[in-house]
């Protein structure tokens, strides 16, 4: 009887590996793997994937109710919310400054640097500080905090196109991590790579979000972009060796299947089971494409996405 | 190979104000110093010209063939402006293009037939863009020959075209190109010719680095069987590359590999850039170019500042 041989694939490229925090601050390493996702017969897979769960500097106005009542009150303070996310197991806290959207308080670098300066004085995780998502007030807010965070190794994003010259310098003075954010496009991806990688900041210093797009809503570009960017790394393509960090609870949480209560056919189930389980199926399945950091809204989602992520 | 001058092309506003206000002297001018930089044949497109595209082509047939003796090569989706281009010129022409849907194919075979001219047929039918050679090879077997027959166009009067998609965009794409042109060779007896537009390969990138993408993949086309392309024909390092392989240069290390790129897809083969020094900057740039087109490197518009 003839044993099956498992085929192995020689890859002569690797991920970087990314370091988040540290300098007296508990620190995670993200990425150095040299094969493919979970495939540990294969190659090295020195770090676990890691999980960020997402807090806002603001009251959430437009956020599942079943998120709202899973956080309770904390969503009321950034420092009990940070806290929280602690006790429930992140790795990570990932603060989106929602405040600074010019719709949505228009806040700037003073509230800024206040809520950052609170956060990493409250809990010792790595930290991620995400913008509004607009490209000028991203760079307002997020060269303030990265002043403010110097040396405490953040990441900082998102850095696109148009501001990724302000943002990298930053980084680069300050000693954070860049979260280079394009639109679905692996060309693109790794073009800011390259435009990163010759403004002299180093390849470990870079997170990459091609953007997410979650289950039943881009999921499958989602995966298929990252990898693809995996497997160009893999074959030894430097400039697409940035881990990738995904922003799930975001994307998956917006969606109606998640987010809408009344009128559903009951064949839906229930609800809230229904919510997580879409944040839980996009996380693993953009988690089986190779991405290294998951951003997560749901505690329980996190349970789950930590049983698999440690197996 | 056949280099067809593309430049005279409605996509250039000069252009378009010349056939608008019918600018004879820019547009001599303009045919001759293609003809000047090596082209074998000349391009007229008019755009699709609704209204007066017979006229137009017409017209522009005259001014042409005023000032030089190549042939001519009928560019619009305009049937019955093809057809008043057909009767102006005073040798045969090749009509650019039919697609590989019924309607295009029945309309546009039999004017080749009746005025004996030369067709370019897209392998490109009514369920939008082809992704394989096999795809490609469909429409041909099925749709593109069957119409030669029956309107009675010989085969070599056919000019096959598989359409060259983006690298930026489409990077698996210029393989199956490459690939298509060997396989329609051998698709029929006599054989078919096989055309393409070179410079859409690297459309949306950047400037400085087109003529570059260019002349790299004119060459795996070339190597593959390409018997014709509409090119720039006033672009004189792609005309020199042309050169290089039509004369065998060996003269410089750039020839070299430029021919040895070519010999390795004339034997059906990818091209190794193992063998390149990569410490000279053009070699390498080449070698990089090779990869990116050979769909080993991921396109990325800086991939030669890595």
């Amino acid at each position: 009887m003839s044993v099956l041989e498992i085929p192995v694939e020689k890859w002569t490229g690797k991920i970087q590996e990314v370091r988040l925090g540290g300098n007296g601050r508990k620190s995670i390493v993200v990425g150095g793997e040299s094969t493919l996702p979970f495939l540990h017969f294969e190659g090295s897979i020195p770090n676990r994937p890691a999980i960020a769960i997402e807090i806002q500097d603001t009251e959430p106005t437009d956020w599942s109710p079943w998120l709202l009542s899973t956080w309770g009150d904390a969503v009321k303070s950034p420092v009990t919310w940070a806290k929280k996310a602690v006790e429930y197991g992140a790795d990570i806290i990932a603060l989106r400054l929602r405040s600074a959207h010019p719709e949505q308080g228009n806040t700037g670098a003073k509230e800024a640097e206040k809520v950052v300066s609170e956060i990493l004085s409250a809990v010792d995780l790595p930290l991620i500080v995400l913008g509004p998502d607009v490209a000028e007030k991203d760079n307002e807010v997020l060269l303030a905090v990265s002043e403010v965070a110097r040396g405490q190794r953040i990441g900082l994003g998102n850095c696109i196109d148009k501001n990724y010259r302000t943002i990298a310098a930053s980084c680069l003075a300050n000693g954070h991590v860049v979260i280079a954010k394009t639109p679905n496009d692996i060309n693109l991806a790794k073009q800011l790579n390259i435009l990163l990688h010759e403004l002299g900041l180093p390849l470990h210093n870079i997170l990459d979000d091609t953007t997410t797009g979650s289950l039943g809503y881009g999921l499958e570009y989602s995966y298929s972009v990252i990898e693809r960017l995996r497997l160009a790394c893999l074959t030894g393509d430097e400039m697409t060796s940035a881990p990738i960090i995904c922003t799930v609870g975001e994307e998956s949480w917006r969606q109606k299947e998640s987010k809408v209560i009344e009128g559903i056919p009951p064949s839906w189930g229930e609800h809230e089971e229904r919510a997580i389980t879409w944040e839980a199926l996009t996380a693993t399945s953009l988690l089986t494409a190779g991405a290294s950091i998951v951003v997560l809204r749901h505690p329980k989602t996190v349970e789950l996405i930590k049983k698999i992520s440690t197996r | 190979m056949i280099a067809i001058g593309e430049s005279i092309h409605i996509i250039s506003r000069q252009v378009r104000a010349a056939i608008d206000n019918r600018d004879k002297v820019f547009l001599q001018d303009l045919a001759l110093r293609q003809v000047e930089g090596g082209a074998h044949w000349l391009d007229l497109n008019i755009g699709p010209q609704r209204k007066a595209g017979a006229e137009a082509m017409a017209w522009l047939v005259n001014i042409t063939q005023e000032v030089t003796a190549v042939p001519l090569v009928l560019d619009t989706t305009n049937v019955e402006a093809i057809e008043a281009g057909l009767k102006a010129c005073n040798k045969p022409a090749l009509i650019n293009s039919t697609d590989s849907t019924p309607e295009r194919l029945n309309a546009l075979t039999p004017l080749a037939a009746k005025y004996n001219a030369n067709i370019i047929a897209l392998t490109l039918g009514s369920s939008g863009l082809p992704s394989t050679v096999d795809s490609r090879l469909a429409l041909v077997l099925e749709q593109i020959l069957p119409a030669a027959t029956q309107y009675n166009v010989p085969f070599d009067h056919i000019f096959l075209d598989p359409l060259v998609l983006t690298i930026n965009g489409n990077q698996e794409q210029a393989m199956q190109a490459i690939e298509a042109i060997r396989y329609f060779k051998q698709a029929c007896e006599p054989p078919p010719m096989t055309i393409c537009g070179l410079s859409n390969i690297s459309n949306g990138a950047p400037e400085e680095i087109r003529p570059l993408i260019n002349r790299v993949f004119l060459t795996m086309m070339l190597g593959a069987g390409l018997d014709a392309a509409i090119l720039n024909c006033l672009d004189d390092e792609l005309m020199k590359t042309l050169r290089i392989i039509d004369s065998d240069d060996k003269s410089t290390p750039e020839s070299r590999l430029y021919l040895g790129l070519y010999n390795s897809y004339v034997i059906g083969e990818q091209f190794d850039i193992s063998t390149v020094d990569m410490d000279n900057a053009e070699l390498r740039d080449i070698a990089r170019t090779i990869q990116i087109l050979q769909n080993q490197l991921l396109y990325a518009h800086g991939y030669l500042n890595t």
